[in-house]
């Protein structure tokens, strides 16, 4: 039995190792440098109907990267994600439909502007708002961290109307057709493409772009200027050579059913499960094994806390209180954030979605599984220790021999909803760009615009699976008690 | 005492005071080897507390307590190897939930590598033979009755061979019913000569087992005596009342 833990336990080491330290691996002649995008920024990022990310976005920089001899490791995310990863170093660059401003240029070095853009407003098709006056007292939805939202926080207090953000751009649409918020500022082509494949908002300024600005590449400031350079030489090239408008027209005349899929099997919940098959199977894929990775982790280094947190030792107990304390009470978004941006800004040392993704889910959910582990085995009668020792047993042979295994018998039902919650709560990795079933649910959205039937297909597959685990976990559960 | 007999159980003036109640002061006490002390007096008197200093359950605040010629207050002492000579028995009996009968006699000397795990059921089945309970070898602890119980207790701590036994308040958890056969088993325990500190409210008991009673009260050796002097002719006045009690009780 021991034994046989510890392997398991080495095994999961390595596994985690192998994924922590995988890095993009170069070729020999060319050099390979990580960019971080958005994921879901149509016509500029997204996924086609294939699960391939493509985009005005992805395509330049296929482009210049051929033309000026670099090859890349696209790594598509939540935007504000993406801008972050480079400022912390975690990439060497990003093109995510990013406007250049003043602000953006304290931090980053920007490309030779590739596209020329201007700010949008649009409403729900039929809305009866025709101004910006109008807005009066109304709210708009934004999404973080764009253009669209710095322009519409700008002529806020002129125009009286509040503020509602998003992280991506699907759910900003949903809040404006369905009347929570009546308006959303976005970038011009952003919009026009989203409502070219069929969502109902209607643009307000299709002549007249606010604010008009160019979109740039970026590198975090007075870093990888020869990345920046060979950018500019690239897309001065694909300019000449016509490849550039030939990009663009792909995109923003082609219709985009071309990208997207037919309408048919766009709008039934078969349709859309058949289309994106290989999509929800590698999301779930990637769910359950964080899942099981994290639970598995998750409950060894909460067994760990526990013991700890019934130790003979005062600064052994403080220190299990103390890592309970610490990761119990930061929310787990937040966690995720520190480590795959925060820790390595400040170290410079560079960690995998993946391995960030699975610390948080080891911390934070170990944290709970400590605080349960040190109740069930101070729940543990103090007769039991005391009888062990009169007979001469040391402390840790008490605890191994009488106090775990009938502490843990009465945390079974504590360990399978801890279960239930980790499965949850992985869906909250998508933030951090882990490609899992939640973030799979947004990129398939960004693309079909099908919001209602995508959200209930990924929500029946998590009922299906948190079912699977209930299941598992009480026929476990009858085991151990028979 | 006219031959010369070993002490097993060395105690002089401990103390102990848990915040401002002093429970324990000033006791000092010596159990010879053979001999059966029984410890009575009113309830929060120290007695459970003397009891457990004697296997270091509780620590004095000073003092000095030797078994078996060990300084058990010393910290150089293996605390753990001096346990494995003191057997223990609970008011609420404290057997381990998670193992069988056979495995609550046998975990703790197979653990500590007294006996192979084949000698540990042999021995455990005799010891189950003697306590009257040969055919609950393989049944959980929690389908015994609370006898049952306490008999299966006092195997657990015999299966180690200890030399002295400390028993607190052995039956005082049982139905008057089941009292008898604990009691018996622990007279036929003290027929074969164990050392024993027993604290206990059965007087009766007392009478016929015990080589000297001792009579605690407000955490201190009142009065300490053979069975016929404490019982017959008491002369401490506190120890006058406490009889008048239980004996009416
Ligand atoms: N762990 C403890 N913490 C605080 N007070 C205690 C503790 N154990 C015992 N006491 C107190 O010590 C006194 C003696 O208790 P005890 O030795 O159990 O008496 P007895 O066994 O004679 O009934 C009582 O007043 C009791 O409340
Ligand atoms: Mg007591």
């Amino acid at each position: 039995m021991k034994k046989g833990l510890l392997t398991v336990l080495v095994a999961l080491s390595a596994l985690f190792a192998v994924f922590g330290l995988s890095k993009n691996t170069a070729s020999a002649s060319e050099p390979n440098y990580t960019i971080t995008s958005d994921a879901t920024y149509a016509p500029f990022d997204f996924q086609d109907k294939n699960n391939q990310y493509i985009g005005i976005d992805q395509d330049l920089l296929k482009a210049i990267a051929k033309a000026a001899g670099f090859t890349v490791t696209v790594k598509p995310m939540a935007f504000n994600a993406a801008m972050q990863s480079v400022a912390s170093s975690q990439a060497d660059g990003v093109i995510a439909g990013t406007t250049i401003t003043n602000d953006r240029k304290a931090v980053y070095d920007f490309s030779d502007p590739y596209y020329k853009t201007g700010i949008a407003w649009a409403t729900a098709k039929n809305s009866k708002i025709k101004s910006l006056s109008d807005l009066k007292g109304k709210t708009v939805a934004l999404k973080t961290g764009t253009a669209g939202a710095e322009y519409a926080e700008s002529i806020k207090n002129q125009y009286g109307f509040k503020i509602t953000y998003f992280s991506d751009s699907d759910t900003v649409y949903r809040d404006v057709i369905n009347g929570n918020s009546v308006a959303t500022f976005a970038d011009m082509p952003v919009l026009q493409y989203t409502i070219k494949n069929g969502t109902a908002l209607k643009v307000q300024n299709p002549k007249d772009p606010f604010a008009a600005g160019d979109l740039g590449f970026a590198v975090k400031k007075g870093q990888n200027a020869e990345l920046l350079a060979d950018f500019n030489k690239g897309l001065a090239i694909i300019k000449k050579n016509g490849t550039y408008d030939k990009i663009i027209n792909k995109y923003l005349d082609a219709k985009a059913e071309t990208f997207t899929g037919s309408a048919k099997d766009n709008s039934t919940v078969w349709g859309i499960l058949k289309t994106n098959r290989s999509a929800f199977w590698s999301g779930l894929k990637q769910t359950m094994y964080l899942t099981v990775v994290g639970i598995i982790l998750a409950s060894l280094w909460g067994l760990l806390l526990g013991v700890m947190g019934v130790s003979t030792h005062l600064w052994v107990r403080s220190l299990s209180t103390t890592v309970i304390y610490i990761f119990r009470g930061m929310p787990m978004l937040v966690l995720a954030f520190f480590l795959y941006i925060g820790i390595p800004a400040l170290t410079g040392t560079k960690i995998s979605a993946w391995s960030a993704g699975i610390l948080t889910l080891v911390l934070n959910e170990g944290a709970y599984t400590g605080a349960f582990v040190r109740g069930g085995f101070e729940s543990v009668d103090a007769g039991q220790m005391e009888a062990a020792r009169s007979l001469g047993m040391s402390h840790s042979r008490a605890m191994r021999k009488v106090i775990i295994p009938q502490g843990l018998r009465l945390m079974v039902p504590s360990f399978i909803n801890q279960f239930i919650i980790t499965l949850k709560d992985t869906s909250l990795l998508s933030a951090i760009g882990i490609l899992e079933l939640t973030q799979t649910g947004t990129l398939i959205v960004t693309r079909n615009s099908q919001g209602f039937r995508v959200w209930a297909i990924v929500a029946m597959i998590y009922l299906v699976v948190i079912t699977l685990l209930t299941w598992f976990s009480n026929w476990v559960e009858k085991r151990m008690n028979a | 005492m006219s031959e010369e007999k070993k002490v097993k159980v060395h105690v002089d003036k401990v103390n102990k005071s848990y915040g401002d109640n002093h429970v324990l002061r000033d006791i000092s006490l010596d159990v010879m080897d053979n001999e059966v002390v029984v410890m009575i007096g009113p309830s929060g008197s120290g007695k459970s507390t003397f009891l457990r200093m004697l296997n270091l359950l509780e620590k004095p605040d000073s003092g000095v307590i030797d078994v078996d010629g060990h300084d058990i207050l010393d910290p150089k002492t293996n605390i753990n190897k001096v346990r494995e000579n003191i057997g223990m028995v609970f008011q609420n009996f404290n057997l381990f939930n998670n193992y069988t009968v056979l495995e609550n006699i046998t975990l703790a000397p197979v653990q500590l590598g007294k006996m192979t795990k084949a000698e540990a059921e042999e021995k455990a089945k005799e010891l189950l033979e003697t306590v009257g309970l040969p055919d609950k070898a393989n049944v959980s602890v929690n389908s015994l009755s609370g006898g049952q119980k306490q008999r299966v207790a006092i195997a657990r701590a015999l299966a180690m061979n200890p030399d002295i036994m400390l028993f607190d308040e052995p039956t005082s958890a049982l139905d008057p019913e089941m009292v008898g056969d604990v009691l018996e088993v622990m007279k036929r325990l003290a027929k074969t000569g164990m050392t024993m500190v027993i604290v206990t409210h059965e007087m009766g008991f007392a009478k016929q087992v015990a080589n000297r009673v001792v009579f605690f009260e407000s955490g201190k050796i009142q009065e300490s005596g053979t069975p016929e002097q404490i019982f017959t002719a008491p002369k401490n006045e506190r120890l006058q009342t406490f009889l008048s009690k239980v004996m009416h009780a």
